[in-house]
């Protein structure tokens, strides 16, 4: 019972974190109907930031620049690549977004070398314990700030102009066009936000608790483990990221102990395959129809 | 247009007929030896997950082949080191062999286990003796792989009779085993099932991949387990990870780890302060290891101004090279510094010395590990290469027992 | 391309084994193989549409099929067939395997396929670990059966002299994987210009359009994932080949994960998505890169320190896939029409 306890509570701990990952392939998804195949790479980028910055100005102005850098460099694939080509349809950006994700997981793996940075500082490796489980500290801050960041986003969505553009736009873009929305504010908007909720993600993971391993490859490997959270809970779905990413969380804690380690992998992999095929949109996805 | 492409077509055909000066010439036994040099051949990875450990390598090797240079050479020729970088890519290592091999006597590295799994027909083919940074038994099939120290299993056999004599772990205890999926794991692992129905032990194995490196989940299972020691057969990352959670859920017991599984790197991550209950078996010497001849090489290390911090690589790296002067040495007495020379040779030594940076190895079993005698150490940050001994080199009684996989075929 | 220009360049590439060192007609093979696998991948997702990210798991099954059906292991499972028999069931095994993912495909279209296959690769990497007795295991893999076709290996055995060049392994396997591509490219080109080609184009610019015309969209993505699983798993039995040893991943980027699927993607996309030549260039870039590249480095001393070919490559072509899509949605192909054009 307690190891059933602990488990679920690393699972929750972990999910937070998926979610957030996950949100910013929706909010990209929501307002031009790209998947960011880029995402893993931002994680990666904003993460080399604190580290290089964290020994002269301290480790939260770091996490400050880390997260402002992440988002910065979203704006800027954004603006300068895939604002450029207008009449490429999401297809091809998508496929566009994969090649920019290439040379910046390179580059920064490169520039990482052998070294095993860790950047979590203020959180990792700094257990609770309680009641015979194990609270890692990590786990709970992803979770509050996953719960305050998730909220301000639903009501940023639900009640600013800026929100209901971006819903306009991802409902009908010809007409939002007509009323005067101008598509390059929310586009260029929506991958800021996804860049700077990467840059958060990453304090997060390159951590002694979150990944037991600091800033690498491996980090990348993570962010790529959130797009079943976001498929499955639909790609269009802010309240869909939330349950994708708990649902990984738990699915990988649980088929780890239950299955096995080797399995645990792939089972996050086929429980979104399911899902799609009985729910191709996600579970809380738009579903396309197609009449003849 | 028309009259160009036939011109094309013509000098084409023309072209085999006119073959073909540079290829087929045919190939003698005494590849890489000349009247003045011995080639011997390196693939490093000095790009890739191994990096740092394999420069390490490449580092010993190269002090070696500079001192035994410097004393004049082997059988009357000065040693050359011919060094590729294969990233730890098979398929880039795949394209380089052909490249390199015809031009050295043997290899006195090879880096990582795909790499060793996708040339190793090759080598058997070319008969060229060769030394793997890898050191499991499942290798020693391949009767030109001349494995410098103990394998895997042995290190673990070896390991755990040092935890049940220190009273750490008795019979009937439930012990659990986290293992890298490949040939390393797999090593590591024949050895802790053959110490565990030696001594009634319940062995949890678990296997996962060389790149997961959060292992909280799985000691969280090992924890419902009860077990009263870990064993890892892992990669570094994996290592802190399991130490981190060991201490964070309160589990607490003792950690024996394979060599590979620690880097001094740890010290410095979130994980040191749970790194007080590893034991590293090991039958190389760390690189502050307290003989003299560990200290002429820190050293020499310091002296040729390399810039990466160092670790137990290079005093394995100079070890493997006076083995390999060694076998030279008895090649050069045989008058026969052909392959096959060499690798008669290697078998016909009993007793290779190394100043102790190695047990004695002995060569003469085909099969068999050349050593079965181990250290043991414990993480010590106060120690340049970050390991200090806690055991010397000994030998337990079940290791002595024990049968290697291909040994006796 | 022209069809008197293809005489020139196969005597060329008949007559290389000649001339080049083993290492670089190894790294020629690996070209050879990317251009198997980038012309069945272009063939699902340029001309019918269908987003993959599956190939590298495809790859795994005709690499396994390959070694089991030709496999004489004791301890493992082994049919000890006729190589060439292997070959082709490992190819028939690997598009069954692609039609058993098909109706997938009629459920979920566009990036959400594209995701959704990826989960195959994270499959093949467990069944690539657990199912050791087929495989032979991560820790040694298996060996498999050398090649032979009516009796002539393709190996180092015997002796056989062109020119004063000895025919080696290397050479051999040199033939054996021309005649692959050769026939590979032939049948999709073949393929392309028919009826079958047209029915994967219907159902790429529009499944309710292809209906209405007639076409059964169920039956063509079955059949169009047959096909490019069969071109993926004769690239595998070519690399086990080539690496004369099939060894599953023991992670999720190695020769049959993530990366491999991702590399050949790029190779399609570079090349021009849907265009056959364009595949073979594509696979030059992305699979020849690296090889030539690490060849060169040694010869020259070029790249030191952390800027290995490897990575070189890699920015290569992350680069290029960007550069493609932006500029010239048509790839390599495209421009290779354009300098046809101003030509004559």
């Amino acid at each position: 019972m307690t190891t059933f306890l602990q488990l679920m509570l690393n699972g929750l701990g972990k999910g937070a974190v998926f979610a957030l990952l996950a949100l910013g392939f929706v909010v990209i998804f929501k307002a031009t109907e790209v998947v960011n195949f880029a995402h893993g790479s931002l994680v990666l980028f904003g993460g080399y930031l604190v580290l290089v910055t964290k020994d002269t100005v301290g480790w939260a102005a770091a996490a400050v620049i880390g997260i402002v850098s992440a988002g910065l460099l979203a704006l800027a694939v954004e603006r300068l690549l895939l604002a450029r080509s207008r009449h490429a349809d999401p297809f091809s950006l998508a496929l566009l977004t994969i090649g920019v994700d290439v040379i910046i997981t390179e580059e920064v793996v490169r520039r990482l070398g052998v070294s095993l940075p860790f950047i979590g500082d203020a959180w990792d490796a700094k257990p609770l314990q309680f009641a015979g489980v194990t609270l890692f500290r990590t786990h709970l801050v992803a979770l509050g700030v996953a719960a305050v960041l998730i909220t301000a986003f639903f009501l940023a969505f639900r009640y600013t102009t800026w929100g209901i553009a971006l819903r306009a736009q991802a409902e009908n873009p010809e007409a939002a066009a007509l009323v005067g929305i101008r598509r390059s504010r929310v586009t260029a908007s929506a991958w800021l936000i996804a860049g700077l909720l990467a840059g958060v993600a990453v304090l997060f993971i390159a951590t002694q608790d979150f990944s037991g391993a600091g800033l690498s490859r491996g980090t990348h490997s993570i962010a790529l483990a959130a797009f079943p959270a976001a498929i499955i809970g639909g790609l269009d779905s802010t309240a869909g990221a939330i349950v994708g990413g708990l649902a990984v969380g738990l699915v990988d804690a649980l088929s780890t102990e239950y299955i096995s380690f080797a399995f645990a992998k792939s089972a996050v992999f086929l429980v979104m395959l399911v899902v799609l095929v009985v729910r191709p949109a996600g579970l809380f996805g738009t579903r396309e129809t197609t009449r003849v | 247009m028309r009259r160009l492409l036939f011109k094309a077509a013509a000098v084409a055909l023309v072209l085999p007929l006119a073959a073909c000066s540079t290829k087929g010439g045919a190939e003698t036994n005494s590849t890489g030896v000349t009247d003045k040099e011995i080639t011997l051949g390196v693939m490093a990875d000095l790009s890739g997950p191994f990096k740092s450990l394999s420069t390490a390598i490449t580092q010993g090797n190269e002090l070696w082949a500079k001192d035994v240079n410097a004393a004049g050479g082997v059988c009357g020729r000065q040693i050359k080191l011919e060094t590729v970088d294969h990233g730890y890519k098979a398929d880039t290592a795949k394209t380089l062999y052909p490249q390199i091999e015809p031009k050295v006597l043997g290899f006195v590295q090879l880096t990582g286990s795909p790499v060793m799994a996708a040339l190793g027909k090759n080598i058997e083919a070319d008969k060229v003796t060769t030394t793997p940074a890898s050191w499991s038994s499942e290798l020693l099939n391949n009767p030109y792989a001349m494995i410098v120290g103990t394998t895997y299993d042995i290190e673990m056999i070896d390991g755990l009779s040092y935890l049940q004599e220190k009273g750490m772990l008795a019979d009937g205890d439930s012990v659990g085993h986290i293992y890298v999926d490949g040939e390393y794991g797999a090593n590591g692992l024949r050895g802790s099932k053959y110490y565990a129905e030696q001594h009634k032990l319940q062995l949890h194995d678990v296997k996962i991949t060389s790149t997961d490196t959060d292992l909280t989940n799985v000691v969280t299972g090992l924890k419902g387990q009860g077990v009263k020691v870990i064993l890892l057969t892992t990669t570094p990352k994996q290592t802190g990870s399991a130490a981190a959670a060991n201490k964070a859920l309160g589990l607490n017991v003792p950690i024996l780890s394979n060599n590979p599984a620690f880097d001094p790197a740890l010290l410095k991550s979130p994980a040191a302060s749970a790194l007080d209950k590893l034991y590293i078996v090991a039958s190389t010497v760390p690189f502050s290891a307290d003989i003299p001849k560990a200290k002429e090489i820190a050293q020499k290390y310091a002296a040729a101004g390399y810039k990466e911090p160092p670790n137990a690589g290079t005093p394995y790296g100079y070890a493997v090279g006076e083995v390999w002067g060694t076998v030279l040495k008895k090649a050069c007495e045989n008058k026969d510094l052909t392959r096959d020379g060499i690798h008669k040779a290697m078998q016909q030594t009993t007793s290779a010395d190394t100043g102790d940076l190695v047990a004695a190895l002995n060569f003469g079993t085909p099969g068999a590990p050349a050593t079965r005698q181990v250290y043991v150490a414990q993480p010590d940050a106060s120690a340049p290469g970050g390991t200090k001994y806690v055991q010397p080199l000994f030998e337990a009684e079940a290791a002595k027992a024990y049968k290697a996989p291909h040994e006796g075929q | 391309m022209s069809k008197l220009l293809w005489i020139p360049v196969a005597v060329v590439l008949l007559a290389l084994p000649l001339y080049l060192d083993a290492s670089w007609l190894k790294a020629g093979q690996y070209m050879m193989i990317g251009a198997v696998g980038a012309i069945g991948l272009t063939l699902l997702s340029g001309q019918a549409g269908q987003l993959s990210l599956a190939h590298g798991f495809f790859l795994l099954v005709g690499a396994t099929s390959y070694s089991v059906l030709s496999g004489t292991d004791d301890d493992l499972v082994g049919l000890g067939l006729n190589p060439l028999l292997a070959l082709i069931g490992a190819v028939a095994i690997s598009a069954l395997a692609g039609v058993a993912f098909a109706p997938v495909a009629g459920r979920v279209r566009g990036i959400y396929l594209g995701v959704a296959s990826l989960a195959l690769v994270f499959l093949g990497l467990y069944l690539g670990q657990a199912a050791g007795s087929l495989t032979g295991g991560t820790s040694t893999g298996r060996a498999p059966a050398t090649f032979e076709l009516f009796g002539f290996s393709f190996s180092n055995e015997g002796t056989l002299i062109v020119a004063g060049v000895p025919l080696r392994g290397t050479e051999r396997l040199w033939y054996l994987f021309l005649i692959l591509l050769a026939l590979s490219y032939w049948l999709a080109k073949g393929a392309v210009g028919t009826r079958i080609g047209r029915s994967w184009r219907a159902v790429r610019d529009n499944e309710a359009a292809a209906t209405a015309m007639g076409v059964d969209v169920r039956r063509t993505k079955a059949g169009v994932f047959a096909v490019s699983s069969a071109y993926a798993g004769l690239a595998g039995v070519m690399i086990v080949l080539w690496f004369d040893i099939l060894k599953p991943d023991e992670n999720e980027f190695g020769t049959y994960g993530i990366n491999t699927s991702i590399a050949f993607l790029a190779m399609a996309i570079i090349g021009g998505l849907g265009s056959i030549p364009g595949a073979v260039a594509g696979a030059v870039v992305v699979y020849g890169l690296p090889q030539l590249l690490t060849l060169y480095s040694t010869d020259l001393g070029w790249f030191t320190g952390s800027v290995t070919p490897v990575l070189v490559s890699s920015f290569v072509y992350g680069a290029a896939i960007v550069l493609v899509v932006l500029f010239e949605p048509g790839g390599l192909a495209a421009i290779g029409r354009r300098i046809k054009e101003l030509r004559s």
